[in-house]
């Protein structure tokens, strides 16, 4: 047997193949990104005991459901808080937070930030597809400025967010950007991260043909794939504002930063607790 | 034009009932040896189907297990 069908024999026992097909709609992105990350974890041989999947709500949320192994499916924002707790109570595990970006950025925002702050050694996969699937497709904070969807008929007037920029300038230790079509560097970026230690963010701009591209001229999934294919430009050391994602822009991505010698949350933590221990 | 002649690696099987017909394996497959079926599974999408000719021959680059989001698809070596 080849190692391309032990690997796909392996992704099998990975996921809860009884409920599969998933719920996602033709042609998303998410099983997509599944797909890369349960490679990933084969390729790192990580012990299906020792690897929590914590996902929060929404399409991305999902997730949780079909992985065969330990996983949590949380309250609306709140998969960062949960994953932090799960690293504090069991520091062996390897945890994951896969969810999406209106889970991440909109409610969870400030969990987001704080966590990515403090370099809590949890790996993020970010599904970033502009929109609010599940709900309908309302605007949220990473639709781009103009995007047409149910509640900005006329064009988003809003910004939307720098994510690799703001994770940069929390001072992350590895920050990489793919879409659903770059699905061998996608890959490579996960494995590279799970094998690293600290706060560790994978944006991956995902289609969502269901909701968002038919409302933007991209009604196939085809068509958003050949969006992404036409318009990404791989540069790891792109600027602030060339990473800024705009209307039917250009995305700029790669792995915008890779660092190893900055102290997780967790060590600092042990630290402490020895210099109060050697105190008494 | 003459295309270049490929060794014929492996066969594509694919799970028809988890399918639900993005195609994107159909498009992204360099050598072209899935094409749109007629036939329906119980969802009511149209699946691909492994089409090998003369010039149509899988080389087992496995791009079509990367790409699929439903985890529909074994590509089987030929020893």
């Amino acid at each position: 047997m080849s190692i391309f069908e032990d690997m796909r024999n392996k992704q099998e026992e990975l996921l809860r193949t009884e409920r599969l097909p998933h719920v996602w709609c033709p042609g998303c992105g998410i099983g997509i990104v599944l797909n890369a990350f349960l490679r990933a974890v084969i390729r790192r041989k990580i012990d299906p005991e020792k690897l929590v999947v914590v996902s929060g709500i929404g399409c991305t949320g999902r997730t949780a459901g079909y992985v065969n192994v330990d996983s949590f499916h949380t309250t609306h924002g709140r998969a960062i808080p949960f994953a932090t707790g799960i690293k504090f109570a069991r520091p062996d595990l390897n945890v994951v937070v896969f969810s999406g970006d209106g889970d991440l950025f909109a409610i969870g925002g400030n969990h987001f930030v704080n966590a990515a702050r403090r370099n809590h050694d949890l790996l993020i996969i970010a599904v970033n597809n502009f929109t609010y699937g599940m709900t309908g497709g309302q605007h949220g904070p990473t639709t781009p400025t103009g995007a047409y969807t149910t509640t900005t008929p006329y064009g988003n007037p809003d910004r939307p967010f720098n994510i690799p920029h703001l994770a940069i300038s929390l001072g992350v230790p590895f920050v990489a950007r793919w879409t659903t079509y770059h699905v061998n560097q996608l890959q490579n970026s996960i494995y590279k991260a799970l094998g690293m230690k600290g706060f560790r963010l994978v944006e991956i701009i995902s289609q969502c043909p269901t909701v968002y591209g038919r409302r933007n001229s991209m009604k196939s999934p085809l068509s958003m794939m050949e969006y992404f294919q036409k318009n990404s430009i791989i540069k790891p050391n792109a600027s602030f504002e060339e990473m800024e994602l705009t209307y039917n822009g250009k995305i700029v991505v790669g792995e915008f930063r890779v660092r190893t010698n900055i102290p997780t949350y967790e060590e600092r933590f042990d630290d402490v607790i020895r210099r109060a221990q050697n105190e008494n | 034009m003459t295309q270049k002649k490929y060794e014929r690696k492996a066969v594509v099987k694919i799970l028809e009932d988890r399918c639900k017909g993005c195609w994107y394996c159909v498009n992204y497959c360099p050598t072209k040896v899935l094409v749109i079926s007629d036939k329906m599974n119980a969802k009511g999408y149209h699946p691909p189907e492994f089409r090998e000719d003369k010039e149509h021959v899988c080389i087992a680059c496995h791009l079509c297990e990367l790409y699929c989001p439903d985890f529909a698809i074994f590509v089987e070596e030929l020893k």
